[in-house]
């Protein structure tokens, strides 16, 4: 195996601005780091405000995290690593410069992203119908609206369900929790579309030979996005899903 | 432009190759890794065998994290490149995650609030948190 990256032909074109190519696809994956910084900052906050409660109210949240179906979670995160992985190999071969193959596993993301998108509506929409959302219909720890049955729960297959818990702790905080736990894995999924969205366009690209794509710095460049978007969901599994006691 | 030759066994002014390709023997390697610890964050929450430890929520919380942490460290480290990036990729990718880190600097004035060596005006003992938030006001 090559330990460096081809080009096919002449490869990419260096512009007047950049001493040489390694240094134009430099300032490329630099560009896209620093993006990525920000959403690091984007994501901090978050984590920061989620620390902040969960430190405060940690028992009402212990609580509220046992209406959340870890084992959907779970599933959910080997998804989004098998997803890595797919993109980890598509990178490695539009190093090679094998753009057809690259396809494939861009392909194999794109499942990925959608079978992640398909669970986390089975999960939000048991949470809808049990009262969790935090708006005008929230509801905790009330009998009539805990025995509520939901759509996504009948349709659930068995392995993935999960008995029911006690609703523990103050309503109050339980909110605080859910508005969190939406706001964050939210934004996540909405990561994620963002992602699919990338991910389709880069591969329509390369499908039709578009000029755009000279290298594999593009592939490079959204993987570095969907490897990110995996990266919060690593941090988000544990802190919502799997709270000690 | 210019014609410009890309002899690829040149060393960038990082000291590191740019087009260093992840070999598929690591590619399998880190998603082992990554499967393993996941299935290991799984099981250290529900079926963690030493009870004492399982009852100290620090303890599981550091560890869980711990797992978290060293899981990231392997995407970022392998497969987002940065290990086989120039100096100049290093310090913008660190750079984030350095930043993630001092922002929990900012849990010090929370955690402290109660401490405060001189009491305040106020009769009820102030906290940073908004007032409607706090759980057993005195």
């Amino acid at each position: 195996m090559s330990d460096h990256a081809s080009h096919k032909g002449d490869g990419p074109e260096v512009y007047f601005q950049y001493e040489d190519i390694d240094q134009q696809q430099e300032s490329y994956v630099v560009g896209m780091w620093s993006f990525l910084a920000t959403e690091v900052m984007f994501f901090g906050a978050l984590f920061l405000i989620y620390t902040l409660y969960r430190w405060k109210f940690h028992d009402t949240f212990f609580g509220a995290h046992e209406q959340l179906n870890w084992k959907m979670g779970g599933v959910n995160t080997a998804v989004l690593l098998l997803s890595s992985v797919f993109v980890a190999f598509a990178v490695h071969f539009a190093q090679m410069g094998k753009m057809k193959i690259v396809n494939l596993f861009l392909a194999g993301t794109l499942l990925c992203a959608g079978g992640f998108l398909v669970i986390k509506t089975f999960e939000y929409g048991a949470k809808f119908d049990h009262h969790l959302f935090p708006n005008h219909s929230f509801s905790y720890a009330d009998p009539e609206h805990h025995e509520s049955k939901s759509f996504w729960d009948e349709k659930l297959p068995s392995v993935l369900q999960m008995e029911k818990h006690e609703q523990e702790g103050d309503p109050k905080n339980a909110r605080l929790f859910f508005s969190i736990y939406f706001t964050m894995t939210g934004l996540h999924g909405l990561h994620v579309v963002i992602g699919i969205i990338a991910i389709s366009s880069l591969m329509i690209l390369i499908k039709i030979k578009s000029s755009l794509i000279t290298d594999y710095v593009p592939v490079e460049l959204v993987g570095l996005y969907w490897h990110f978007v995996d990266l919060v969901w690593i941090f988000l599994y544990p802190l919502f899903y799997l709270i000690p006691r | 432009m210019a014609e410009h030759g890309h002899d690829h066994s040149e060393h960038t002014k990082g000291g590191a190759h740019l087009h260093h390709v992840l070999p598929q023997r690591m590619i399998f390697m880190v998603a082992g890794a990554l499967f393993a610890l996941m299935v290991l964050t799984i099981w250290a929450a529900f079926w963690f065998p030493v009870e004492s430890l399982k009852e100290n929520t620090f303890f599981m919380q550091v560890l869980a994290l711990t797992i978290a942490v060293v899981k990231a460290s392997l995407v970022i480290y392998y497969y987002m490149g940065v290990k086989f990036g120039t100096r100049l990729i290093k310090i913008f990718a660190y750079g984030g995650f350095v930043w993630f880190f001092t922002l929990f600097i900012m849990m010090i004035d929370y955690t402290t609030r109660p401490m405060e060596p001189v009491p305040g005006w106020e009769k009820q003992s102030s906290s940073a948190l908004p007032r409607d938030t706090v759980e057993n006001p005195e």
